[in-house]
């Protein structure tokens, strides 16, 4: 019979085998084994795509940073009680969760190539934007509305108007609730920037596409496009975590 | 009680109505309160008594009727309802303190941002009222620390950070573990003694006929009886309170 101590000591020796850490040091050491053995295929690959991986991080950081704004002016217009803002808030949420991304990322780049002369780059990230400015908005309504009406109306009797309640007293509580759905929505946003692809951007997606067509490499190049997709999303979703735990401090009896 | 014709009252009540959908939640209350004056309400739950003490600082909106405090009409769309609600305290039943602030910072935010008060003056403060409701060395934690009745004395400094005028109480105590409830009534009393003028809904009639100057009594929504502890807990008229004393004494 093993003794509990032992026991439990060997539990903890074993708990940094899950789900996460299977899947990326798996993708790390498969990125690596391919690379060493088939330099000639593989490490081709792999030399090619560092422009493309920073396109996708271009896409992404700047989608990031039109989206999470976006997402909380559409919360803040679905919980508004001014009849006009909340039903152009609606409105907008209904129309851009029903029409697929890829559609609305063909539509805004040829739409408006009607009109003004827009780089791809803008036409994509306004795409992007967009659609996920409609799902955060969900998101910042449902973590706004989780704050116990309790918490505004002290605010409100204190003195402090609507938007001071808002910004002082509700969002940094409602914060803590969105974080984590927004981390994970960026990472989703990370991943559909490879739908840009389509529209010629020379984003990761794109580049090992052009290198698939020219050498017929297709099964060795997508094999590298998915570990490196993979590697980034694993390690951005452990920093969601961590920002997670970061974010939990006020609830610790210490 | 007779000078009270000749003093202003420094909230008047008058004649107010409210429906929840179609249901008269108050039905043409008139009360005015003097300054320095205590004023407890009873009766029943649903009577009316947080209705009322909320459409005090408008947290209620009323349907009819006025009500004035310190001369302003709180329910006109013309007076800047905020700087009327920061000189009226408010304590909740839950306490309501914001829990990603220290205990120090839920009094001193207000103040701060409300009142350009120097950061060094408003902690000043705060830590004055913290040594007066008697938890100065919980100054830096967080609320979630705390023990109930520790929270809501926290909030009554709170409230009292802003320098209110008159503090309204809504059942301050009925979210308390039965042992925090004399610490809480403690805080309170003494606020009284200082001459505080002060509303307060309870359920604690120990602290009513010790502390108030008034005792209202409502029932569906009317003012049913009002008058001292002493009418009202040992001479009750309306068959109501006396039924109600009955049941709860």
């Amino acid at each position: 019979m093993v003794p509990e101590r032992v026991a439990k000591a060997e539990k903890k020796d074993w708990a940094f085998i899950n789900a996460w850490s299977l899947s990326l040091f798996g993708a790390i050491a498969a990125l690596f084994t391919l690379c060493t053995l088939w330099p000639e295929p593989y490490l081709d690959v792999l030399s090619f795509l560092p422009d493309g991986l920073f396109v996708t991080f271009e896409v992404t950081v700047l989608s990031i940073s039109c989206a999470v704004p976006l997402g909380l002016l559409t919360g803040l217009g679905r919980i508004s009680k001014n009849r006009a803002i909340n039903l152009l808030a609606s409105t907008y949420v209904e129309i851009i969760r029903g029409i697929p991304l890829l559609v609305q990322i063909f539509y805004i780049y040829y739409a408006l190539a009607k009109f003004l002369q827009v780089s791809g780059l803008t036409s994509a990230v306004i795409a992007i934007s967009f659609c996920y400015g409609a799902y955060m908005g969900e998101v910042f309504r449902a973590g706004i509305m989780a704050i116990s009406k309790g918490q505004s109306e002290a605010a409100r009797s204190l003195g402090f108007n609507r938007f001071q309640t808002m910004f002082y007293v509700i969002l940094p509580q409602a914060w803590r609730t969105i974080l984590p759905p927004v981390g994970n929505e960026c990472i989703a946003m990370l991943k559909d920037t490879s739908l840009v692809s389509v529209m010629a951007m020379p984003d990761l997606m794109q580049r090992g596409r052009s290198f698939a067509a020219k050498t017929y490499l297709y099964f060795e190049t997508y094999t590298i496009i998915a570990l490196i997709y993979l590697i980034i999303t694993l390690l951005l979703s452990k920093g969601v975590s961590f920002m997670e735990t970061r974010l939990n401090y006020y609830d610790k009896r210490k | 009680m007779t000078s009270e014709s000749n003093i202003t009252p420094v909230i008047k009540i008058d004649h107010v109505w409210k429906y929840f959908d179609e249901l008269p939640a108050l039905q043409d209350v008139s009360l005015n309160v003097y300054p320095g004056q205590r004023v407890v309400i009873i009766g029943p739950s649903g009577s009316g008594k947080s209705t009322l003490l909320r459409s005090i600082n408008r947290l209620e909106e009323i349907d009819q009727g006025i009500i004035e405090v310190e001369g302003v009409d709180v329910h006109s769309r013309e007076h800047d309802i905020n700087r009327i609600r920061q000189n009226l305290g408010m304590v909740f039943q839950q306490f309501n303190l914001f829990p990603h602030k220290t205990v120090l910072q839920n009094l001193t935010m207000a103040p701060i941002k409300l009142r350009n008060t120097p950061r060094m003056e408003a902690e000043e403060r705060a830590l004055t009222l913290l040594k007066k409701v008697g938890i100065s060395d919980k100054a830096n934690v967080y609320p979630a620390m705390l023990s109930g009745g520790q929270q809501q004395r926290v909030a009554i400094a709170r409230a009292l950070a802003m320098k209110p005028d008159i503090m309204l109480f809504d059942e301050p105590t009925s979210a308390l573990d039965p042992e925090m409830v004399g610490e809480v009534l403690d805080v309170m009393v003494n606020l009284a003694e200082e001459g505080m003028t002060m509303i307060c809904v309870t359920h604690e009639m120990g602290f009513a006929r010790t502390v108030a100057d008034r005792v209202i009594f409502m029932d569906k929504g009317q003012i049913v009886e009002a008058g001292s502890p002493d009418d009202i807990f040992n001479n009750p008229h309306h068959p109501r309170l006396k039924q109600f004393l009955n049941q709860i004494l």
